[in-house]
């Protein structure tokens, strides 16, 4: 089966979702190839083909775009299929050339299955599989179901009725696919995303110190509900409990957060490392001993799944799917969102907890991320995925 | 009538903030003569005092570089070649930075007062050349950017020291400023002045009685905190509480749609565009409470005008806040941060009677208008730049 992915960008080094499921279909026997608009860490397992540009130079763009226009020619009858659909759906002309242009590697191929791995990037391209009689697949992960329909209510109105198959990242995904508008007119499969479990392992033994340690890693962004996770920690300072809490990752919340630690009297207990690589980010889950990931909005969270398998204590909040990634009370614990006060408390009974019951919650959550999140069983998912109308 | 000197008031552009405008206008019409550098953005004030040396774009900014040039070779050579040294040392776009300073050498304000702190390190050299240089310590700039930046509190703590004066808008940031090395005793605090004119008092007749509306006005910015806010409308819905919330200026900020649609106030929260100062009048009197959520504030203008306009204020404690904003006399303060107390606060309100609420917000007015009239910022504006002209401070 030809599968062609279409993704912002090749993935990086440390993308593994991505990586892997190209590696597992190419196992399998399929062939990948990967339409994106850049490739920065110039990734190279499958053929790469970038969309094209826009200049910003009038001129320069519009020389561009007919000789995009002249290299279409030998695939005509695609393009005006294309058309057709465009104008079927009352999409203006200019819009239409505009379209053809920026998604022209996509009509040069054969292919079995067009996959969006978000579904941000379908919105100009939902016509493009079916000019080329492709089946179309479109992945919901967060973000794009979450966050970009309230400022575009409505925008995956047509896709329903377009789309061949729907991948998920966890239930509550598929639950705000469904109140977008979406009837269950094609299959909706549920694939979770997945981890190393080999490379994440959880050390023998677990240490304990009088100094907790916490950790978060994500992008710093509205999204990730840093600020109410640093006014719970102040809270905690102001019960005399010692911690150090590390923050992993880089963004534009930056300044807010560092005025934040300023503000709440927490510059000795807070570190900002910045973004880190996958080997130093492991060497921080190694040396922590509480995980937090008290996320507003949050498909999954790879990092959490890491951290349960590195062994440590998750809390995390009730944001999408980490009331899916951790079972409440068995493998960490879940906390309402937006609520400082429950999610200090809750911090300050993990850490009162017998050094037993600790490793009792540990162990669960290192037994369910082996035999659930792992790689392997993603890659057979999502090779079950491209069998025609088959759901798993 | 005692000469005043010449006063730079630099932002960078020729159309500035409403409060530096204000200022302008208060010094040209109080005789003062006033330059205005940097870029062309238009000339909304027009009188005989002030004088523009702008630039404009592409062949303008050459004229005026040649303009320049070729004034200061023939009337103030050897200021130039001075001047020259500072740029070829410090600055690799140098045409860039001569039609930046240029203009300044030649007309030599005898006081160059620069706005906003974060430029302040390229107008160091005025001193060198017999000018005084004032910084205003406003916001942002003081409050918060040097916070996340050591780069930007390292060039403060190197430049404040050789600040002849510095105007500071309240006691607060006043004493900000001198942990990056402002000496106190340089620093003079000039509230912001508004003029009662500008500002028609109405007496509200109805307490704040049925959908309880509440505003916010302000830039789309994280220290402004609407975060919170929403966090709070969350909290007064849950009671029960009818209210209306409304932000006016912040009408694109991707994390709070989704707040409100998380925690379902769409009916209740509305988010509205910038608007111009006669309708925010207009929305400020209708508004039974104006809440200002902030992380840090120098002194919010917004709650100024509020006071003047006689509508309610409801702020943090940050920054200046407490200076205008006396709790159950002037409004109220609720500790920042807190979404208990400011829902409690709102809450509160409600149950005012007309009597108390007619006292407080005449108190607010009388309040402002003693103690931010626009004669007293004028005069003492004009009295710190007489001081370091004159007096030497």
């Amino acid at each position: 089966m030809k599968i062609g992915l279409v993704l912002p960008s090749g993935p990086g080094y440390t993308e593994t979702f991505f990586r892997s499921k190209i590696e597992g279909l190419q196992k399998s026997g399929h062939q990948v190839i990967l339409f994106c608009t850049n490739n920065p860490e110039n990734f190279n397992d499958c053929p790469v083909y970038l969309l094209p540009e826009r200049s910003p130079s009038k001129i320069k763009q519009v020389f561009r775009m007919w000789l995009e226009y002249l290299k279409l020619l030998p695939h005509f009858k695609t393009i005006k299929h294309y058309i057709a659909l465009e104008r079927e759906d009352g999409t203006t002309w200019s819009r239409i050339f505009k379209r053809i242009y920026n998604n022209a590697p996509m009509f040069k191929y054969e292919l079995d299955w067009l996959h969006f791995g978000f579904g941000t990037l379908v919105m100009d391209c939902q016509n493009v599989a079916a000019a080329s009689k492709t089946k179309m697949a479109v992945s919901f992960r967060g973000f794009d179901i979450g966050v970009y329909p309230i400022k575009h209510p409505h925008c995956y109105q047509k896709l329903w009725d377009k789309v061949s198959k729907i991948h998920v990242i966890s239930d509550d995904i598929a639950q705000l696919v469904h109140d977008q508008g979406f009837k269950g007119q094609v299959p909706l499969v549920k694939i979770t995303p997945a981890i190393n479990t080999s490379y994440f392992l959880a050390p023998e033994q677990k240490t304990e110190s009088d100094l907790v340690r916490i950790v978060t890693v994500g992008r710093l962004h509205w999204k990730k509900g840093l600020d109410y996770t640093l006014q719970a920690l102040s809270i905690l300072k102001k019960e005399g409990i010692l911690f150090e809490y590390t923050i992993i990752g880089a963004g534009f919340e930056e300044e807010a957060l560092k005025f934040a630690v300023y503000q709440l009297g927490l510059k000795d207990q807070v570190i900002f490392k910045g973004k880190l690589d996958p080997k130093d980010v492991k060497k921080e889950l190694l040396k922590s001993h509480i995980y937090v990931q008290y996320s507003v909005q949050e498909g999954f969270c790879n990092a959490v799944l890491e951290a349960q398998a590195m062994g440590l204590l998750c809390i995390v909040s009730d944001a999408e799917g980490l009331a899916e990634n951790i079972l409440d009370g068995q493998t960490g614990w879940v906390v309402p969102k937006r609520q400082p006060d429950l999610l200090a408390s809750k911090i300050k009974d993990t850490i009162g907890l017998s050094k037993t019951k600790k490793q009792q919650i540990r162990d669960a959550a290192i037994i369910r991320v082996q035999q659930q999140f792992n790689i392997e069983k993603q890659q057979l998912e999502f090779i079950e995925f491209y069998k025609e109308n088959k759901t798993i | 009538m005692k000469k005043h000197p010449t006063v730079a008031i630099y932002s960078g552009v020729s159309a500035s903030t409403t409060f530096i405008e204000r200022l302008i206008k208060g010094l040209v019409e109080a005789d003062a003569h006033i330059y205005i550098f940097g870029a062309d953005s238009g000339k909304p004030i027009q009188h005989k005092n002030i004088h523009y040396f702008v630039h404009g774009k592409k062949w303008h900014k050459l004229y005026v570089l040649l303009k320049y040039s070729m004034l200061l070779f023939l009337f103030k050579s050897k200021e130039k070649k001075a001047l020259d040294v500072i740029i070829n040392e410090k600055y690799t776009n140098k045409l860039l930075w001569q039609l930046k300073f240029y203009p300044v050498l030649y007309h030599q304000p005898d006081v160059f007062h620069v706005q906003w702190a974060k430029g302040l390190e390229d107008w160091i050299w005025v001193q060198n050349f017999g000018m005084k240089l004032v910084l205003s310590l406003r916001g942002a700039h003081i409050n918060y950017s040097p916070i996340a930046d050591p780069e930007l509190a390292a060039m403060y703590q190197k430049n404040f020291p050789k600040v002849d004066a510095f105007h500071a808008v309240s006691n607060a940031i006043a004493i900000e400023a001198t942990n990056y090395g402002a000496p106190l005793e340089r620093i003079k605090v000039v509230k912001s002045g508004l003029s009662g004119k500008d500002y028609p008092f109405e007496l509200k007749k109805v307490a704040p009685k049925g959908t309880l509306n509440i505003l916010s006005v302000g830039r789309n910015h994280w220290i402004k905190n609407y975060s919170l806010a929403l966090d709070v409308m969350f909290v007064l819905k849950s009671k029960n509480i009818d209210f209306h919330y409304s932000i006016i200026g912040m009408d694109d900020n991707e994390g709070l749609f989704f707040q409100r649609e998380q925690l379902q106030l769409q009916e209740n929260v509305s988010f509205i565009k910038t608007l111009p100062f006669n309708e925010v009048q207009i929305a400020m009197k209708r508004a039974d409470i104006l809440l200002l959520p902030s992380l840090k504030e120098g002194i919010a203008n917004v709650v100024l005008e509020s006071m003047m306009l006689g509508t309610l204020v409801i702020s943090s404690d940050c920054g200046g806040m407490s200076e205008v904003v006396k709790t159950s006399q002037t409004g109220y303060l609720v500790p920042i941060r807190n979404v208990e107390a400011m829902a409690g606060v709102i809450e509160e309100v409600t149950t005012l009677s007309l009597e108390t609420y007619q006292t407080m917000i005449l108190n607010a007015r009388t309040f402002i208008e003693q103690q931010h009239s626009m004669e007293a910022m004028i005069t003492e504006m004009l009295d710190l730049y007489h001081k370091i002209t004159v007096d030497n401070l």
